[in-house]
C-alpha cells in the first residue's frame, strides 16, 4: 500500500534534494508556491526522483510541473493510489 | 558617461581561500613568511594514486559557510569562490548598486569533479534515476559564475573563462572590461578543486605534474631539482570597481589593474612560452603605460620543469631587457601549491598585498635558484612597491601578463 505522500515527507525530501528548509504548516496554505521556499524546479525534479525510487513507480510527466506543495501532493497521491 | 577618457578599474575587495590560510589577512601573514604548506593527500579516496602531495585547504568547513541549498547543488569549487567572494564583498562595502550594475566573472580549468564523480558513480552503480538533477549545472565552469550571481542578487553582465591557469589573470583583464563598457563593480577571480580522486586521475596526465613524495622536494621552481609542478585548491576573489566611482563612494583602493596581455602558444613544448610571455608582458606594460623599469616586483609563473622555467626567465629578459636582473621575482606558490586558475589570482593577491605592505614575500623551499633572476628566496624582502606584474602559463598553452598598481589606501587608513 502506498502514500498518501504527506507536507512533513515533502518537507523532508525539499532539505534532502534541494537543501531547502520547509515549514510543512506553511506548505499547506491555500496559494503557497515552491518559489517562496526557494525550491528551483531541478530540485523538484530530484524529489519527483527519489519517489519514483522510493514507491518504484513512475510519477508521470505532469508531476514535475507542479508550482505549489498542494498541487504536487494532490496529483502525487493520486498517482500512487490509483498505482496500487 | 564620459567616453572620451577611458574607464579605469580598482580593486576595492580582495578574499582569499588557500592552503595557508583562509581570509586575506591569514594568508599574507603565511605568505610573508614563507610557510611550504605543501602536504600529503588526506583527501578520501586520493590515497591510491601516484599523486600524492599537494595543497589541501584544510580549515575549510562549507556547512559553516554556505548555505545549506547552496551545499546541496553545488561542488567544492564553487563553495570556495563563495566563501572568497564573501569576504571580497565585505572587504569592499559595496553600497546600493543599480540593478544591473554587478556583473560575475570566474575562471575555471578544473570543473566540480568532486560533485561529477560521486553522480556518475551513482549513474554507473545504480542507473539514471540515482543521478541528482544539479549535476547539470554543478560540475560545469560556468556553475560558480552563475551560483555567486543567484547567491547575491547581482544581474550585471556576467562570464566565464575556461581557458587554463592563465585564465584567471584573463578573467580579472575580462572583468575590467565589462566596468570600462559601464558596469558599475564586477565580482572576479577563480577557485578550483581538483583534490578529488577523479579530478586527480585526469591530472595525471600532465608530464609536468610532480609525482614527488617527500613534500618538501616536489615544487621547487627555478632550482637544478626542479622535478613539476605540485597542484593546489583554492583560489582567490576580488571587486573590481570603476576608479572614479569608487574615490565617490569613499572606498578603499587596494590596487588598480592596469595593464593585460595575453597570448597562445600551444602545447608542443615549453620553448614557445617564451616568445609567448614575452609578448603578453609587453602587451601588459603598453596597456598600463608602463616603462619595464617601473615594474617593481614579478610574481613568476614558476612551473617547476626546467624548460619552462628557462623559457619564463627568457621572456622576463625579452620583455623587461636589462631591467630583468635586477627585478625582484618571486613565487610564493611554491609554498602553497599551484590551483589552476586560482594560482593567478592568489598570485593577484599577494601582490596586492605585497604592495599595501611593502614587503616581496619569499619562494618557500627554494635556495639554489640556477637560472639568471633575483628569486627572492628564504626571507621576505622590504622594498617600495608601486608596480607588480602577475605571470601565468596554463598546460595547454595560454600565457598570459597582468600589470597591478598599488592602491592609494594603505592598511588601516581608509579614505
Amino acid at each position: 500500500m502506498n502514500g498518501p505522500f504527506t507536507y512533513e515527507e515533502l518537507a523532508a525530501l525539499m532539505k534532502i534534494c534541494a537543501g531547502v528548509t520547509a515549514d510543512p504548516q506553511r506548505m499547506s496554505l491555500p496559494g503557497s508556491t515552491f518559489e517562496e521556499f526557494g525550491l528551483d524546479s531541478l530540485g523538484l525534479l530530484g524529489i519527483v526522483s527519489e519517489l519514483e525510487r522510493r514507491y518504484q513507480f513512475p510519477l508521470g510527466a505532469d508531476v514535475d510541473q507542479c508550482k505549489t506543495p498542494r498541487e504536487f501532493l494532490e496529483t502525487t497521491n493520486s498517482q500512487l493510489t490509483s498505482g496500487v | 558617461m564620459n567616453t572620451s577618457v577611458p574607464r579605469r578599474t580598482v580593486v576595492t575587495g580582495v578574499g582569499v581561500v588557500a592552503p595557508n590560510g583562509i581570509g586575506a589577512d591569514v594568508f599574507w601573514k603565511a605568505t610573508r613568511e614563507g610557510l611550504c604548506v605543501l602536504d600529503r593527500i588526506s583527501r578520501e579516496g586520493c590515497g591510491d594514486l601516484p599523486l600524492t602531495i599537494a595543497g589541501e585547504v584544510r580549515e575549510f568547513d562549507p556547512a559553516a559557510v554556505v548555505e545549506e541549498r547552496f551545499l546541496v547543488q553545488t561542488d567544492r569549487f564553487t563553495h570556495f569562490a563563495m566563501v572568497a567572494a564573501d569576504q571580497a564583498l565585505a572587504d569592499a562595502a559595496l553600497g546600493p548598486m543599480p540593478t544591473f550594475g554587478v556583473g560575475v566573472t570566474t575562471a575555471s580549468c578544473s570543473g566540480g569533479g568532486e560533485f561529477g564523480q560521486r553522480e556518475l558513480q551513482n549513474l554507473w552503480g545504480q542507473g539514471p534515476g540515482f543521478v541528482g538533477p544539479y549535476q547539470s549545472i554543478a560540475w560545469f565552469y560556468a556553475a560558480t559564475t552563475g551560483q555567486i550571481s543567484i547567491r547575491g542578487g547581482f544581474k550585471g553582465p556576467c562570464a566565464v573563462l575556461a581557458n587554463d591557469e592563465a585564465g584567471g589573470l584573463d578573467a580579472l583583464a575580462h572583468a575590467a572590461r565589462t566596468i570600462r563598457r559601464g558596469t558599475n563593480a564586477v565580482v572576479v577571480g577563480a577557485a578550483e578543486a581538483p583534490l578529488a580522486p577523479y579530478s586527480m586521475v585526469c591530472q595525471l596526465g600532465y608530464d609536468s605534474l610532480s609525482l614527488a613524495r617527500e613534500p618538501g622536494q616536489a615544487y621547487l621552481p627555478f632550482t637544478s631539482n626542479a622535478c613539476g609542478f605540485v597542484p593546489a585548491e583554492g583560489g582567490a576573489m576580488f571587486v573590481l570597481e570603476e576608479t572614479e566611482a569608487a574615490h565617490r563612494r569613499g572606498a578603499r583602493i587596494r590596487a588598480e589593474v592596469a595593464g593585460h596581455g595575453a597570448t597562445f602558444t600551444g602545447t608542443s613544448g615549453w620553448g614557445p612560452s617564451r616568445d609567448g610571455l614575452a609578448r603578453a608582458i609587453g602587451d601588459a606594460l603598453a596597456d598600463a603605460g608602463c616603462a619595464p623599469q617601473d615594474i617593481d616586483v614579478v610574481f613568476a609563473d614558476a612551473l617547476g620543469v626546467r624548460e619552462a622555467d628557462h623559457a619564463e626567465v627568457l621572456a622576463l629578459s625579452d620583455a623587461l631587457g636589462a631591467h630583468a636582473a635586477q627585478v625582484p621575482v618571486t613565487a610564493p606558490k611554491a609554498g602553497i601549491g599551484r590551483a589552476y586558475c586560482g594560482a593567478p589570482v592568489l598570485d593577484c593577491a599577494a601582490a596586492i598585498l605585497a604592495m599595501e605592505h611593502g614587503v616581496v614575500p619569499p619562494t618557500p623551499g627554494v635556495f639554489d635558484v640556477c637560472h639568471d633572476l633575483d628569486l627572492v628566496t628564504g626571507r621576505a624582502r622590504a622594498a617600495e612597491l608601486r608596480t607588480a606584474l602577475v605571470l601565468s602559463r596554463g598546460l595547454m598553452g595560454h600565457n598570459a601578463a597582468l600589470v597591478l598598481r598599488r592602491g592609494d589606501g594603505r592598511p588601516g587608513t581608509p579614505m
